[in-house]
């Protein structure tokens, strides 16, 4: 039982570094980013074909570096000049480049599942209570903690989180206060494609890589976003949890129910809380 | 009639009192909850502790829908129309509902006439000022919140608006109720004023009297009055 | 109506079966009635978005629910394929109706994503319960000897199938545009505009916007048991969630703004992949790339070209007329 709570931790984690991202672009600038799930395929990607050269923890580091990169090209072309059209045209257009993405994947790489090897230095299994459990797995838990502390500290204590925490609850009103919507909004964006894009790669040897990896973590992603409250940061952490749970478990009693779960859950926090978990707090 | 906002106390034990007829405004500073009253009596705001009473009909746990149906209706601060439809197709829409079919005479009687066929997001603001007040009164209410109908109009508009009302107030019989921070509408056409601040009625009486009291000059009309 | 437009229907409706009729290529006919079953398709979604202002990600579903219905109980004989193929479109319109009170409280893209959601729902389901949907393998369609009075062989020919395919395509954009134009297509709109100002005019604004979602899965239905008809086949592939993205796109393309502006999308979309299929493998960012430029640039899409070419038109004949 634990060893499935564990399970659960390991992939409410992975959601969690994706979800945040997520989160943090819609509540700064009420962008939906369908692209999201190609950032984190892009990372995967990048990731693989660096460790082939250089080992995993260098291909990690290149694909964080690449996908912050692309995160700041991203609001500049396409966020922040079209930041005034409403949330349909960068939904639309972010769709538009989640094809364009598909298909470069499937150009370099190819439609095969590729694998990535666990990496030696955190292979093997670890004694806990009264079995084995991949470290590897630890590793990501350690991963999704690291980010969640950090974006929290970040969010609480420094002055540009507290800028996006006051944008999250009223854009128009920050921007007039001075804060430099547009630095932030770069910030934010790079901050949050680097993390999905090294999601990909830590997640690369648990899920193997595959061109429909972005739209598999895209919709449980906004499944969280949604559940957690649209633009919460907190909601997104606990809604990520919950669904990573609830996977685990769904897989183990009810395998041929399991994709509906996420979707009952949703049902479910929509009909008690519209505005989802966190409602309007970030 | 008691609201919070999260720790914000909007509202604090304020009671309301509004003859059938009459026309009433409400002013106080910002953040009084003057607003929020109209909210809360229109079925835009929810948990609130209190009674709210049409006719001595108890209305409180109806929704806005409902509300409008009996008769309660009002207008919004920030002009809240159809951007998409033309001038007519929403006072159509309007009538349809309340069972009014005499949309050429409220389109007349605003002067909208010329624009019935112009989309409502083209038309210049206080042409669409006029349209949400239209809306608001298609049907001939009982009664109408106002919610700074003047608010964004030029002098001669506040004016006309003004006069606008009054007559229509005499001739259709509504009962006005408005949020209002021009003083030259609210001491023109006003029966009784109630001042609000802070969530607390400050004091109520007729144009007049609250022109004099000192604790509403201090604390709201300064030299305004 | 007037006597202009009733023509108009009338020769749009008889160019279906005057294609199928003449000596086309019959590779040809088969791709226009394949056509009109996304354009349906389309035309489900672009009804959405234009009387709700909701987009759907996952109308699919919709797609092709009818078909797997009836693949499912087309063996068991319980009543007559129409009939069934009636209750199969009232279904899934019933349960998106159902769906729909409990969506559309859910703002912009919380919506999108429960379309979406629902989307994957059905796709799984239809690959993973097998012993149901046949899994991967997909069901065959046990279908009778006639269907409606046609003969099911004259059906699953191109001639027979474009013929019939375009004109209830035809009718169904007929009924579709005569709804949009009625007081519900106007309340609808209005609620799309404005929804609380809809609400304190005295109207209820759930259940009409509901029921246009349940509407939009009857009409993206009605293409998905063409395609089960003619394809006697049904399998998860039309429920992905690609077919939902296509579907958006052609309704993108064509312009939701006016009734018929998906099914021109669809049309469009569809013979352009047929002819650039054969150029590249590259379609995905083709099409990537035209939904961008329409939506940044066009975004009234192709339906929106023509109020600006009539407008070309009429300012040339003005110039003509002013210097005569």
């Amino acid at each position: 039982m634990a060893i499935q709570l564990l399970n659960g931790l390991v992939y409410g984690a992975l959601l969690f570094t994706v979800a945040s991202g997520l989160a943090l672009m819609f509540g700064l600038r009420r962008i939906v980013n369908f692209a999201h799930g190609s950032l984190y395929m892009l990372g995967a990607y990048v990731g693989y074909s660096v460790s082939h050269l250089f080992g995993f923890w260098i291909g990690l580091f290149a694909a964080g570096i690449c996908l912050a990169l692309a995160g700041i090209l991203l609001d500049g072309a396409v966020f922040r000049p079209l930041q005034h059209r409403g949330p349909l045209t960068t939904l639309l257009v972010t769709f538009g480049l989640a094809l364009i993405t598909e298909d470069l994947v499937l150009s370099v790489w190819g439609k095969d599942t590729l694998s990535l090897p666990v990496p030696p230095a955190v292979g093997g299994d670890w004694w806990l209570l009264d079995t084995t459990f991949p470290v590897y797995r630890l590793l990501i838990i350690a991963f999704g903690a690291v980010a969640s502390f950090s974006l929290l500290v970040w969010l609480k204590g420094s002055r540009a989180g507290l800028f996006v925490r006051a944008a999250s609850y009223d854009p128009v009103t920050s921007a007039v206060q001075g804060v430099n919507t547009d630095r932030l909004g770069a910030v934010v964006v790079a901050v949050s494609a680097g993390l999905a894009g090294m999601s990909g790669v830590v997640a690369a040897p648990l899920l193997s890589l595959a061109p429909n990896m972005a739209s598999d973590i895209l919709v449980d992603s906004f499944i969280v976003v949604v559940v957690g409250g649209l633009g919460s940061v907190a909601g997104a952490f606990v809604a990520a949890l919950l669904l990573g749970q609830i996977n685990v478990l769904g897989v183990v009693f009810m395998p041929e129910l399991t994709s509906l779960l996420p979707f009952l859950l949703m049902i479910a926090v929509l009909l008690l809380k519209p505005a989802g978990l966190a409602g309007d707090r970030v | 009639m008691t609201k919070a906002y999260g720790g914000f106390v909007a509202l604090n034990g304020v009671n309301l009192c509004v003859e059938k007829g009459e026309i009433r405004a409400l002013i106080g500073p910002n953040g009084a909850g003057k607003s929020t009253l109209i909210d809360v009596i229109s079925g835009r705001a929810r948990n609130w502790t209190g009674d709210i009473l049409l006719f001595g009909k108890a209305i409180g746990h109806l929704n806005a829908a409902q509300r409008r149906l009996l008769g309660l209706s009002r207008s919004f601060q920030r002009t809240s129309i159809f951007q998409n439809l033309t001038v007519q197709q929403q006072v159509q829409l309007a009538a349809e509902r309340v069972g009014d079919s005499e949309c050429e005479s409220i389109l007349e009687e605003f002067g909208l006439t010329e624009l019935a066929d112009s989309v409502a997001g083209d038309i210049a603001y206080g042409d669409q000022r006029r349209l949400d007040l239209a809306l608001a009164l298609v049907g001939r209410p009982a009664v109408l919140l106002l919610d700074e109908p003047a608010a964004g109009l030029s002098f001669e508009e506040s004016k006309r608006l003004a006069e606008h009302l009054q007559v229509l107030a005499r001739r259709w019989n509504v009962t006005i109720v408005l949020v209002e921070h021009d003083m030259e509408v609210v001491f023109s056409i006003a029966d009784q004023v109630t001042v609000l601040q802070l969530g607390v009625v400050l004091a109520e009486g007729v144009p007049d009297e609250i022109r004099r009291d000192r604790a509403v000059v201090e604390a709201y009309l300064g030299s305004a009055a | 109506m007037s006597v202009g437009k009733a023509v108009s229907w009338i020769l749009l409706a008889a160019c279906g079966p005057l294609i199928a009729w003449l000596p086309f290529p019959l590779i040809m006919k088969s791709l226009l009635a394949q056509a009109t079953f996304s354009a349906l398709f389309a035309l489900g979604v672009g009804l959405l978005i234009k009387q709700n202002g909701m987009i759907s990600f996952g109308h699919a579903a919709f797609f092709g629910l009818p078909g797997y219905l009836l693949g499912v109980l087309l063996p068991y004989q319980l009543v007559s394929a129409e009939l069934l193929i009636c209750a199969a479109l009232l279904l899934s319109g019933g349960l998106a109706f159902v769906l729909g009170l409990v969506f559309v409280r859910a703002q912009g893209i919380a919506f999108g994503m429960l379309t979406l959601a629902i989307g994957q729902a059905v796709y799984e389901a239809a690959t993973r319960i097998r012993w149901l949907s046949g899994g991967n393998d997909g069901l065959t369609l046990k279908l009778p000897a006639k269907i409606f009075g046609l003969s099911l062989k004259v059906l699953q020919q191109p001639s027979g199938m474009l013929a019939v395919s375009w004109l209830v395509m035809v009718a169904t954009l007929a009924i579709v545009s005569l709804l949009a134009s009625s007081r519900f297509g106007r309340l609808t709109e209005a609620i799309r505009d404005n929804e609380e100002r809809a609400r304190f005019l005295g109207y209820r604004t759930l259940w009409p916007r509901a029921a246009v979602f349940g509407l939009s899965a009857v009409v993206t239905g009605v293409g998905g048991v063409m395609f089960a008809l003619y394809s006697g086949f049904i399998s998860p592939d039309t429920v992905h969630w690609t077919a939902s993205g296509s579907a958006l796109i052609m309704a993108i393309l064509g312009g939701s703004g006016t009734s018929w502006g998906p099914i021109a999308g669809a049309l469009v979309y569809f013979f352009l992949k047929e002819s650039l299929d054969s150029f590249t493998t590259h379609w995905l960012s083709i099409i990537g790339v035209a939904l961008i430029v329409i939506t940044v640039a066009f975004p009234t899409g192709l339906a929106g070209l023509v109020p600006f070419a009539r407008q070309l038109i009429a300012n040339r004949r003005e110039a003509r007329l002013a210097r005569a």
